[in-house]
C-alpha cells in the first residue's frame, strides 16, 4: 500500500510543527523519517496514523483519501516508543487483542486467533514466552511483542515511533538488523521515526530528512549521505568540519591557501564542509596547498586515530580521522605545526548550490 | 548469618527513636487494644454468642454492613467519574473543586451529620424536593447511606486519581489503533489498570463507613431494628454500663476492620508485583 | 491538546463533567452552604450570642486545651517514628508501621471504648483509680487520651513517605562533614520535610478539634465541663437549638476550610505532589 502525503500543515499554538509537507511513500518500502527533536517527524507519523489531526492537507492510502478516517478504521499498525504493551495481559493476549475486539461478524474463531498469534510469535522468535506478562520481558522482547501485536491486525502500513529509542546499544543493533530482515520477509509499507542517523542509514530503503517542520531531502541512504543537498543534511548525517571562506574573483580564500573556483563567481561567502575522514595530515606540505594547523591532541579509536588540530590563522578547531599507519608516519608532538589537506570537500555558497572539490 | 536487629547504619538516633516510638505505640495503641481483647475473655462463648446473636444487635450488623456496602458501591461509581473528570478534563474552577473533594476528611463528622440532616430533612433544600415524590431520606435508612457516601467520598477519588493521571495516553492510542472501540478500550485496557486502585479505594471507603458514628446519628432516626448502627449499639451499651456487651460487639467490629486491612494490603502487594 | 483525533466519544466529557459537578454539589457544596445559612438564619446578633455564651466558650477552651496537648505530642512521635522508619532497616519494621496506622482504621467509637475498658468504673484500672480519686473517663484526661489515640498516625503518615523518598544520602554526607546527629536533624532533615510536617500538624489539629465519636464515648457530656466543640454542637442540636448548633458548627467548618486552603497552598509550594489527606 502506498502512502501519499499532500500539503500537510500542523501548528501547535505558535509553533509550526509541519510546514506544507509533500511526500510519497511507495508500496512495500521501509522509510525512515530522520531529524532532530522538534523537526516534526513524530507529528507527521502520528498524522499518517490518524492519532493526530492535521490543520490542512490530505493523506492518501493507495490513492484513497483517508484524512477523515478514524485511527480505529484506518488499518495502520502503530508501534509506540515505549511499547504500550497492556500490563495486565499476557504476551499472547496482547497480540490477540486486535483480533478479539473485532465486531462479531469479522472476529476470527478462537482456534484461528490461537493459530495466528502463535504464527506471529514464531515470526518474532518469542513463541516460548506466550504466557508471560510484559513486566517479565526484556526491553528488546517487549519491542518485538509490540511489533507482533501491531502486525496481528494485518495492517496496510506499519508505523514505528522511535522503535529502538529506549533500548541499550547492543540490543538496538540486533533489533535493527532483525527489523530489516523482517521487512524483507513481509514487505509491508513501513515508516519509522528516528533521530539516529546511523539507524536510518542502516535499516531503511529511503530516508526523509526533516528539520523545523520541513523536508530537507529525500533519498536512498547513499544519496543522502554522499550527496546532501544542503548544509543541514550534511551536518546532520555524520561528523563534519565547517570552514568559512570568501570567494573573490574566481578563487576561494581559506586561511593561508587559495583555490581556483572559476564557476563560483565572485564576492561571496562560502561554507566548506569536510568530513573527518576526508582530511589528510602532512608535516611538510609536500603536496602544497595545505592549511597550517597546530596539533592539539589525539585519541585512538579502534583502528583509527582521531586527531584534533587548530588552524594557525583563524584558530579554528579541525577534527581529522586517519589510519594508524598514517598517524605513525607523521610522528608529531603536541603543539607541532602540521598541514591539513582535504581529499574531498563540499562548498556551499549563499546561493545554496554545491560543488565537490579536491583541494 | 548472624541474627541482627538492624542493618548497620552510621546515622544516629536508632535507639532513641526506637525506644520512644515503641513506648508510645505500646502505651497508646497496644495496651488499650489488648485490653479490649483481654476483656473479651471475661465472656464465655455462650455469653458472647448471646450478645452477638441478640436480634437487635444482628439487625444493627445487617444495617451497618449493608449501608456501608451500598455507600462504598456508590462511591466506587461516582468516585471513578469524579477522579476521571478531575484528571482528564480542564474546566473553570477545577482547582477549587479538586480541593473541595477533601472536605469530608477535614470537616468534623458531627458538623457533616447536622448539615446533611438539614439538607435532606423534609423541609430541607433537597428533602423538600423529594418529599412530594414520597422519598424520605433523613431519619431513615437511606439517610445512613447518604452520610456514609459523604464520609467515604474522597477515598476512591484520591486513590484512583493519581493512577488515571499517570496512565499513559499511549495505551489508549495503541488499543484504538488496533481497532478497539472506545468502550472496548475502556473496559479491556483502562479499567483493568485502575482495578487495584478502585478496589483499594472501595475497601477504604467501606472500612471507614463501617466504623462511622458521628455523622450518622444526626441523620438517622436511630431506631432499634430499623436504623440503629453498630457503633451506636456500643455507645448505648456503654451508657448502660454494659461493658461486657459493648466489648463483645466492639471485638467483632475490630476483627472486621482487621480483615479489611488485610485485604487492602493483599491488593496492594498483588498490584505492585504485577506492575513491576 | 484538542487537536488529537478524539479517542473518546464527544458526549463523554459533558456527561462526566456534569455528573461530577452535580454529585459534588449535592454532597459537598450544599452541606457547606447549609451550615452557614442555618447559622446566620436569625442574624449576626444571635450568631454572636451563640458562640459567646459561657458553655460555648468553655467548649472552645476545652477543645483548644486538647489540641495544645495532643498536637505537640503527636508531632514529636511522628517525627521520631518517621526518622526510625525512613532511616533504618530493622526487624519488625512492617509490624511497627501497621501498629502506627492502626488507629486510623479503628472505629472512633472503639477508640473511646478501649479507654473506658481501661479506666472506666468497671475497667481494668477502675477500682484502683477510684480508690485514689483519679478521674480519667468522663473527664478531661480521657478526652485527651482518646484524641491522642485517634490523631497519632497523622504526622507520621504524612512525613514517612517524604523521608523515605529523600533517602539518607544527605544525612550521611552531613555526618561526613562533621555535623553532630542533632545538627544533621535540624539543619538537613527538618528543612527537607518542613512542608509535609506542617501539613501533618494542620491535619492532626483539624482532626483533634473535630473528633466526635471517640470523645463522645469517654466524655460523659457534662455541659461546660467535658464537652468539646463537636459535643457542644450535639447537645445544642439535641435540644433543638438549631441556630446555636449551626453557629458553633460554622466555626468548625471554617477550620475545615482553612485546612483545605493550607493543603492546597502546601501542595503548590512543594510542587505538584499530592499530599495524603487522611
Amino acid at each position: 500500500m502506498s502512502i501519499q502525503i499532500s500539503n500537510i500543515n500542523k501548528r501547535f499554538d505558535n509553533f509550526v510543527a509541519l510546514d506544507n509537507i509533500n511526500l510519497t511513500i511507495p508500496d512495500g518500502e521501509l522509510v525512515a523519517l530522520l531529524g532532530p527533536s522538534g523537526s516534526g517527524k513524530t507529528t507527521l507519523l502520528r498524522i499518517i496514523a490518524g492519532l493526530e489531526e492535521a490543520d490542512s492537507g490530505t493523506i492518501y492510502f493507495n490513492g484513497e483519501d483517508t484524512t477523515a478516517t478514524h485511527v480505529r478504521d484506518r488499518g495502520v499498525g502503530f508501534v509506540f516508543q515505549h511499547y504500550a504493551l497492556f500490563r495486565h495481559m499476557s504476551v499472547f493476549e496482547n497480540v490477540a487483542f486486535g483480533l478479539r475486539v473485532r465486531p462479531k461478524a469479522t472476529r476470527p474463531s478462537e482456534e484461528e486467533i490461537n493459530e495466528r498469534v502463535h504464527k506471529l510469535l514464531k515470526l518474532i522468535q518469542l513463541d516460548w514466552i506466550a504466557n508471560r506478562y510484559p513486566s517479565q520481558l526484556s526491553g528488546g522482547q517487549r519491542q518485538r511483542v509490540a511489533l507482533a501485536r501491531a502486525l496481528a491486525v494485518e495492517p496496510k502500513v506499519l508505523l514505528l515511533d522511535e522503535p529502538f529509542g529506549a533500548l541499550d546499544a547492543k540490543v538496538r543493533q540486533e533489533l535493527r538488523q532483525w527489523l530489516r530482515s523482517l521487512h524483507d520477509e513481509i514487505h509491508i509499507t513501513s515508516v519509522f521515526v528516528t533521530h539516529d542517523q546511523e539507524e536510518a542509514l542502516e535499516v531503511s530503503d529511503k530516508i526523509v530528512v526533516m528539520n523545523q517542520g520541513k523536508i530537507e531531502q529525500i533519498g536512498t541512504p547513499e544519496e543522502v549521505y554522499d550527496r546532501p543537498t544542503n548544509p543541514f543534511v550534511y551536518s546532520f548525517l555524520g561528523n563534519v568540519n565547517l570552514f568559512h571562506a570568501r570567494v573573490e574573483q574566481g578563487s576561494l580564500h581559506l586561511e593561508n591557501t587559495e583555490l581556483n573556483t572559476p564557476d563560483l563567481g565572485s564576492s561571496k561567502e562560502a561554507s566548506l564542509f569536510v568530513r573527518p575522514h576526508e582530511i589528510h595530515i602532512s608535516i611538510d606540505n609536500a603536496l602544497g596547498g595545505g592549511i597550517e594547523a597546530k596539533l592539539i591532541g589525539w585519541r585512538l579509536v579502534g583502528p583509527r586515530v582521531r586527531v584534533e588540530l587548530e588552524t594557525v590563522h583563524a584558530h579554528q578547531k579541525v577534527e581529522a580521522e586517519i589510519s594508524k599507519g598514517e598517524w605513525q608516519a607523521i610522528k608529531a608532538h603536541e603543539n607541532d605545526t602540521l598541514f591539513v589537506h582535504f581529499s574531498n570537500a563540499r562548498i556551499y555558497t549563499n546561493e545554496a548550490s554545491w560543488n565537490d572539490y579536491v583541494i | 548469618m548472624k541474627w541482627q536487629l538492624r542493618k548497620p547504619s552510621v546515622l544516629p538516633g536508632f535507639g532513641l527513636t526506637l525506644g520512644f516510638s515503641l513506648t508510645y505505640v505500646t502505651l497508646l495503641v497496644l495496651i488499650p487494644l489488648g485490653g479490649l481483647l483481654l476483656y473479651t475473655t471475661k465472656l464465655s462463648w455462650n455469653e458472647f454468642g448471646a450478645v452477638i446473636l441478640d436480634p437487635r444487635v444482628l439487625a444493627s450488623f445487617k444495617l451497618s454492613f449493608g449501608a456501608s456496602l451500598i455507600a462504598a458501591v456508590i462511591n466506587l461509581f461516582f468516585g471513578l467519574i469524579v477522579a476521571w473528570t478531575l484528571s482528564r478534563y480542564n474546566f473553570f474552577g477545577k482547582k477549587i473543586v479538586d480541593a473541595l473533594v477533601d472536605l469530608p476528611f477535614a470537616l468534623p463528622t458531627a458538623v457533616a451529620g447536622i448539615a446533611l440532616a438539614a439538607i435532606f430533612a423534609s423541609n430541607g433544600w433537597i428533602g423538600a424536593l423529594l418529599e412530594p415524590l414520597g422519598i424520605q431520606i433523613a431519619y431513615s435508612r437511606a439517610g445512613v447511606v447518604v452520610a456514609l457516601v459523604f464520609i467515604g467520598l474522597p477515598f476512591v477519588v484520591r486513590t484512583v486519581q493519581p493512577v488515571i493521571e499517570e496512565f499513559e495516553k499511549e495505551f489508549e492510542e495503541a488499543s484504538t489503533s488496533l481497532g478497539a472501540s472506545w468502550w472496548q478500550t475502556f473496559s479491556r485496557v483502562i479499567l483493568p489498570s485502575l482495578m487495584p486502585a478502585l478496589l483499594t479505594g472501595f475497601a477504604l471507603s467501606f472500612a471507614r463507613a463501617l466504623g462511622e458514628y458521628g455523622s450518622i446519628i444526626f441523620i438517622s432516626s436511630n431506631m432499634p431494628f430499623v436504623s440503629e448502627i453498630v457503633p451506636l449499639i456500643i455507645v448505648t451499651k456503654l451508657s448502660q454500663f454494659d461493658y461486657v456487651g459493648a466489648t463483645a460487639v466492639g471485638t467483632v467490629m475490630l476483627l472486621a476492620t482487621f480483615v479489611i486491612l488485610f485485604l487492602i494490603n493483599a491488593i496492594q502487594i498483588y498490584s505492585r508485583e504485577k506492575s513491576l | 491538546m484538542q487537536t488529537e483525533h478524539r479517542l473518546e466519544p464527544r458526549w463523554l466529557k459533558p456527561l462526566l463533567l456534569g455528573t461530577t459537578l452535580l454529585f459534588l454539589a449535592i454532597f459537598l457544596a450544599l452541606p457547606l452552604g447549609v451550615v452557614f445559612s442555618e447559622a446566620l438564619a436569625k442574624g449576626w446578633k444571635v450568631y454572636w450570642a451563640s458562640i459567646t455564651e459561657p458553655d460555648a466558650i468553655a467548649a472552645i477552651k476545652l477543645t483548644l486545651l486538647v489540641v495544645l496537648i495532643t498536637v505537640p505530642l503527636n508531632t514529636v512521635f511522628g517525627v521520631a517514628t518517621a526518622w526510625l522508619i525512613a532511616k533504618f532497616e530493622f526487624r519488625g519494621k512492617g509490624l511497627l508501621i501497621t501498629l502506627i496506622d492502626l488507629p486510623f482504621a479503628v472505629s472512633p467509637v472503639i477508640a473511646g471504648l478501649i479507654f473506658v475498658l481501661l479506666f472506666g468504673s468497671q475497667g481494668w484500672f477502675g477500682a484502683w483509680l477510684s480508690e485514689h480519686d483519679i478521674r480519667i473517663v468522663f473527664a478531661t484526661p480521657g478526652i485527651i487520651l482518646a484524641t491522642l489515640f485517634i490523631t497519632s498516625p497523622f504526622v507520621a503518615r504524612e512525613i514517612i513517605p517524604l523521608m523515605q523518598e529523600q533517602g539518607k544520602d544527605e544525612e550521611e554526607s552531613a555526618l561526613t562533614l562533621g555535623a553532630s546527629g542533632w545538627q544533621t536533624f535540624w539543619k538537613v532533615t527538618l528543612p527537607n520535610i518542613k512542608w509535609g510536617l506542617l501539613y501533618g500538624v494542620i491535619l492532626s489539629n483539624a482532626r483533634a478539634m473535630g473528633e466526635f465519636g471517640a470523645v463522645a464515648v469517654v466524655s460523659g457530656h457534662i455541659r461546660g465541663m467535658t464537652t468539646t466543640m463537636p459535643l457542644h454542637v450535639e447537645i445544642l442540636y439535641g435540644e433543638y437549638l438549631f441556630t446555636a448548633a449551626f453557629a458553633v458548627a460554622s466555626l468548625l467548618t471554617l477550620l475545615a476550610l482553612v485546612t483545605l486552603v493550607l493543603k492546597s497552598f502546601i501542595e503548590w509550594r512543594i510542587g505538584k505532589k499530592r499530599l495524603l489527606a487522611h
